[in-house]
């Protein structure tokens, strides 16, 4: 099979069955098409992960690789969140307090797993050489997490009531990051040198600043379609105005349900 | 509040935002190693807008299917929305075809155009994963604190 073929078949179609299974699964009202949709999407999933093995020939591929390196602490991380923000002071659904320590537990392991890709030999590697979308992911990660924390940390300050003590652990993780950031653009890691991890970084500046821009303007024109759409659209026709009888109707509906008991 | 109150809170909030981003590029022009970047920098910007407008716009001419349920299925807003989205499409082509612009380290067009696909894959994911650890952090600070308990005076 020609290898464009093969990328086609092994890699971008389980690509395009992923958000199209989650597409069925949201929009589908019976619960047969929610759980089709999402076996495409798990489907796909699979797919996508199994691509080195499947296309190794496919520059591509190499994205499987990495949602395969990465899949493990990014659960970790999102799961242990999940566990100590449930099991804290919250209506409904409380989670048991034992699940707060899983939850601390598991976040602590998915950092450490993190780290441990930079710093020690996880680095995701193919065929010898750094996987070029490990480059991609890291720093995009690092420099969008540290700025959202900040700007969350202001929020709850200015925003929220009495929520400085929440603002000061947000400024904390802040400063945390930013601090892996720092020791990554002066240290070498295990397969990135300092150098190449700045260096990559400015790329991430230039690609968060660019998906931003784009996804602004592609926001913009769909408000101006509808726009457009909506002002081309004739006046709904007026209806007359209710007879004496139809008065009289609603009058008797509504005097039904008005008042109540002397005990209410 | 008052709009005066709230221009200046969202100026904050947007300088808090971009405050760690701008110290770590100040941080890098001090240490003296990157600025090469910036050349590499432009084609990656420009590839990440045009991408992200063509994907945007695709996801949003999905979304459209959603509003024609309530609108008795109009065709217009879709045609509009295929024609932006295709014109994202096309600028992506003809502006990869003018020779290094917007090309990087890829043989051909098609290449190209397919590395941007996967880049931005990749971007989204490190762009989601983060968005799903601030918000986490967030809301898990604020449930980690002690219940309130809101005291309504009795009116007299």
């Amino acid at each position: 099979m020609e290898a464009m073929a093969e990328a086609a078949l092994w890699f971008w179609l389980p690509t395009v069955l992923v958000p199209f299974g989650i597409w069925i699964s949201l929009s589908s009202k019976d619960t047969m098409g929610r759980a089709f949709g999402r076996c495409l999407a798990f489907l796909g999933l699979a797919g996508l992960l199994l691509s080195p093995w499947t296309v190794p020939s496919s520059p591509s591929s190499e994205a499987g690789h990495l949602l395969g390196f990465i899949v493990g602490p990014s659960a970790l991380l999102l799961v242990g969140l999940y566990l100590i923000a449930f099991s804290g002071n919250v209506p409904v659904g409380r989670l048991p307090k034992s699940d707060r320590r899983l939850g601390v537990a598991a976040t602590m392991i998915g950092f450490v797993w993190f780290a441990s890709m930079h710093w020690w030999n996880l680095t995701p590697t193919l065929n010898g050489e750094v996987n070029r979308y490990w480059l991609v992911f890291l720093p995009t990660f690092l420099l969008l997490l540290t700025c959202l924390c900040s700007g969350a940390a202001l929020c709850l300050r200015v925003i929220g009531l009495q929520r400085s003590t929440e603002a000061k652990v947000l400024w904390f993780l802040s400063g945390f990051v930013f601090l892996m950031l720092v020791l990554a653009m002066t240290i070498d890691g295990h397969s990135v040198d300092s150098a190449s991890f700045r260096y990559h970084l400015w790329l991430a500046g230039s690609d968060l600043l660019g998906t931003a821009i784009g996804l602004s303007i592609s926001i913009l024109v769909f408000g101006l379609v509808i726009y457009w759409h909506e002002r081309g659209l004739p006046e709904p026709q007026s209806v007359n105005p209710p007879t004496g009888k139809e008065l009289d109707f609603v009058a008797n509906i509504v005097a039904a349900n008005l008042g109540g008991g002397e005990d209410e | 509040m008052s709009d005066g109150k709230l221009g200046v809170t969202w100026r904050a909030m947007l300088v808090a935002f971009l405050l760690p981003l701008v110290s770590v590029w100040a941080l890098d022009l001090t240490l003296g190693g990157s600025v090469g970047a910036g050349i590499d920098s432009l084609p990656r910007f420009g590839n990440a807008v045009l991408t992200s407008y063509t994907l945007g716009s695709f996801l949003l001419l999905g979304n459209l299917f959603f509003y024609a349920d309530s609108r008795q299925r109009p065709l217009a807003p879709l045609v509009g929305m295929l024609a932006a989205a295709s014109i994202g499409l096309l600028t992506t082509v003809v502006l990869l075809n003018q020779g290094d612009l917007l090309m990087e380290d890829n043989g051909s067009v098609r290449a190209q155009v397919l590395y941007n696909l996967v880049h931005m894959f990749v971007s989204a994911g490190a762009i989601l994963l983060a968005l799903g650890l601030a918000l986490g952090s967030t809301f898990a600070t604020i449930t980690a604190q002690k219940a309130r308990r809101t005291i309504l005076e009795e009116e007299e």
